[in-house]
């Protein structure tokens, strides 16, 4: 990046908190806070272990600083100005989920346009809520468009503030269906058989919760399927699963037509093969309905976060705190292109031909000297394809 | 309330009470050898039987070898200590609570010294999280996870649970599984802590016997040998049935995979151990490695001891030695220590060369 372009983003980055208001995150000045500034270096320095009490009121300082990232932990700390993590002593942290495009399995990298890629990661931050606001009832949840490549959710409910580190990889395998036993999901009941010598069991897949029953909700979806199905459909549908041959498939389609309301009530004692065939779908489960967030991110208590509210200096973007009703129509390319980016038009040198997508319009990129709308400039800037030229 | 607290020394009121007392902790030591006695049988037992032996008559002793025991532990300072202590005390009371809650027939009194479940769950902070219902209890995941990090077995990790609005549901059994978790985690707190002086001093020989308990059971000792013909008889059968491609319950994959572990085996060697059968579920063994190994969690869990292999029913062709062993570490130890180094062949060496 040139001087000249550099001095440009910060003087804009500067012009835009003038004019922004900043909600900082509850009990702020228990966090510690870092920021990158604007500098020559390729490198970038991370200044961090500020307090508030530093740094002073969060707007002033960006004002004054307009740095080009900004982070808060999420961790909460009796001393956060302190140098070294022990010394700050830890009280609690925020529990923090990150959806980054470059994680995401359905996600190619170099292929995908950004459009693409914030797209499939939105798909993922509402299978995340999902699990956060049914399975764990959340209610103190932060939604935010990282101004990047993903979203983060911020839970700051009372249950989980105090929750280590290995507590909350258990949340991280919970989201992502790491280490589901199918086993696991499934209650066995002693019957006690007429006239048998040894009690059999009743095996019932657990459907009242869980990964259970995400488990039975798909087996269910797929056993209504078949019964639409006439049987030379129904049996080379069920014959796709491996291990499940003709024998099997009549034995799973027979339950699902005769004894429909056994496999609703869970009940996988009907036949071996039904029993095989939920097993297939705990698998199916995990695959349709994981939430691949990034575990570090939700292990680590104490970590930084961007602040919501300030500017990206990757993209220029805003870091937009978003309301759950908002969320659907959101769309980051538009959205959280700031205000203050738009109406006015620069002059920049672009590096290379391709597709730009920011501001709701899709823009055919040539190289060269060129005019273009303010908000498209500055993304381009902030993400090295263009330099600043001199206005004519 | 003195038999009560003699019963839960864990318990707040236990430490008020041992502090109103106004005893001074050096003149026990010094001129109360019979509290101190019991003090190092309840370190001893945590270490020969798992759980803290029988209580003295005298509830004023048993009371206050309490904190007399947490003092030899963490003067004898080994972290394997502090974790087997820990359990015993819990387990011990949970022994007490479970027969408290199943005497239903004597009268309360003032003078009682059983407690109840309320009771037990409003110590530990746990009355508004946890919440009974028609078939069991629903315990709020805030509290659930901390209580249920230490058990291994799958069926406790929270991917396994029904988790519905916030709560996982748990049957009785469990609860109370749960609430021993944190009379375990009362216990380990705070241990081992600084010692004064006077006091370590007039505890010398006691701790010195604990530290020789501690060397024979070999908890610590470092193994490094893997030598497949003299692995104890069952961790042997395990190992055959996970390269004859059999399905595994979760608790026979862990023994096996935490006895690997602990005599030193790398993940990727495990992992390559098993692979002889193809669908031995390489994810799955790289994760429970890493987890049981403690570096994707903080604890390392050590094998299983006998008495638990048995109650899976792991416990097979058992043979002499078997007889004399109270856990399958110390059979492969002892087979080790029985055979000349000349001749024993690590199995990670015969793989190496192999693929030279």
């Amino acid at each position: 990046m040139e001087e000249r372009t550099r001095a440009y983003l910060r003087g804009r980055f500067r012009d835009h908190y003038r004019r922004t208001e900043i909600t900082p995150p509850p009990d702020a000045n228990e966090r510690e806070w870092g920021f990158i500034p604007w500098t020559q270096s390729p490198g970038t320095t991370m200044v961090r272990h500020r307090s508030l009490l530093e740094l002073g009121d969060i707007g002033d300082f960006l004002e004054r600083k307009r740095p080009r990232h900004v982070y808060f932990s999420a961790g909460r700390y009796t001393d956060p100005g302190a140098g070294s993590m022990a010394a700050k002593e830890w009280r609690c942290s925020d529990l923090i989920f990150d959806l980054d495009a470059d994680h995401l399995p359905g996600v190619t990298l170099g292929e995908d346009s950004y459009a693409e890629m914030l797209a499939t990661c939105k798909g993922a931050l509402f299978r995340l809520l999902d699990f956060l606001e049914d399975d764990f009832a959340f209610t103190d949840l932060e939604i935010v468009f990282s101004g990047g490549r993903g979203y983060h959710v911020h839970v700051r409910d009372e249950a989980v503030l105090h929750l280590e580190r290995e507590h909350r990889r258990e949340i991280v395998d919970y989201v992502r269906g790491i280490g589901l036993e199918y086993d696991d999901l499934v209650a066995h009941e002693p019957v006690a058989g007429l006239g048998r010598k040894t009690p059999t069991h009743r095996r019932t897949l657990e459907t009242s919760g869980g990964w259970g029953k995400r488990t039975h909700d798909h087996f269910m979806a797929f056993v209504d399927d078949l019964l639409e199905l006439d049987d030379e459909e129904a049996l080379a549908r069920l014959q796709e699963f491996d291990g499940i041959g003709e024998g099997k498939a009549t034995a799973v389609l027979t339950a699902a037509r005769d004894n429909r309301e056994g496999l609703e009530a869970g009940n996988v004692t009907v036949h071996t093969a039904v029993s095989q065939l939920a097993e297939r779908f705990s698998m199916l489960a995990v695959e349709r309905d994981n939430a691949p967030i990034d575990e570090p991110v939700t292990t680590d208590t104490n970590r930084l976060i961007r602040l919501p509210g300030s500017l990206h200096g990757g993209s220029a973007l805003e870091v937009c705190r978003l309301e759950r009703d908002e969320l659907d129509a959101f769309d980051p390319l538009v959205d959280a292109v700031p205000e203050t980016f738009r109406g006015h038009e620069i002059a920049v040198d672009v590096s290379r031909d391709g597709l730009v997508e920011v501001g709701g319009e899709a823009l055919e990129l040539e190289a060269g000297v060129q005019t273009l709308p303010e908000y498209v400039a500055v993304f381009l800037l902030a993400r090295g394809w263009a330099e600043k030229e001199k206005e004519q | 309330m003195q038999r009560l607290h003699a019963r839960y020394p864990f318990l707040e009121g236990a430490r008020d009470a041992v502090a109103t007392q106004a005893v001074d902790l050096v003149t026990v030591v010094e001129q109360e050898r019979p509290v101190v006695e019991r003090a190092r049988e309840r370190v001893v037992a945590a270490l020969e039987e798992g759980d803290v032996g029988e209580p003295s008559r005298d509830p004023r002793t048993e009371l206050l070898s309490y904190p007399v025991a947490r003092v030899l532990v963490s003067l004898a300072d080994q972290r394997v200590l502090v974790r087997t202590y820990a359990r015993a005390e819990a387990a011990t009371a949970y022994e007490r609570f479970v027969a408290d809650f199943e005497d239903t027939t004597e009268l309360k009194s003032v003078e009682t010294s059983g407690v109840t479940l309320e009771e037990l769950l409003s110590e530990f902070d746990l009355e508004r999280a946890v919440r009974e219902t028609e078939t069991g209890y629903q315990v709020g995941v805030g509290a659930y996870l901390p209580l249920a990090g230490d058990l291994w077995e799958s069926e406790w990790r929270l991917v396994n649970r029904a988790l519905e609005r916030g709560e996982v549901p748990v049957d009785e059994d469990e609860l109370l599984t749960l609430v021993r978790e944190a009379v375990r985690e009362r216990v380990e707190e705070g241990l081992p802590f600084d010692v004064p002086e006077p006091i370590a001093e007039a505890l010398t020989d006691d701790v010195e016997e604990i530290q020789e308990v501690l060397a024979e059971l070999d908890l610590t000792r470092e193994i490094d040998t893997v030598v497949p013909d003299l692995f104890p008889p069952c961790m042997t059968a395990l190992l055959d049935a996970i390269q004859k491609g059999e399905h595994l319950p979760h608790h026979s994959r862990f023994a096996i995979t935490a006895f690997l572990a602990s005599i030193g085996m790398s993940t990727d060697e495990i992992v390559e151990l098993y692979r002889v059968n193809s669908t031995f579920g390489e994810e799955m063994t790289r994760y429970q490695t890493d987890h049981i190994r403690g570096e994707s969690s903080p604890t390392e869990y050590s094998p299983p001891s006998c008495a638990t292999m048995v109650s899976y029913g792991d416990c097979v062709n058992k043979d002499d030695l078997c007889e004399r062993i109270p856990h399958p570490m110390a059979y492969y130890e002892r087979r080790l220590d029985e055979t000349d180094d000349d001749e024993l062949e690590d199995w990670r060496e015969t793989v190496e060369s192999e693929e030279a």
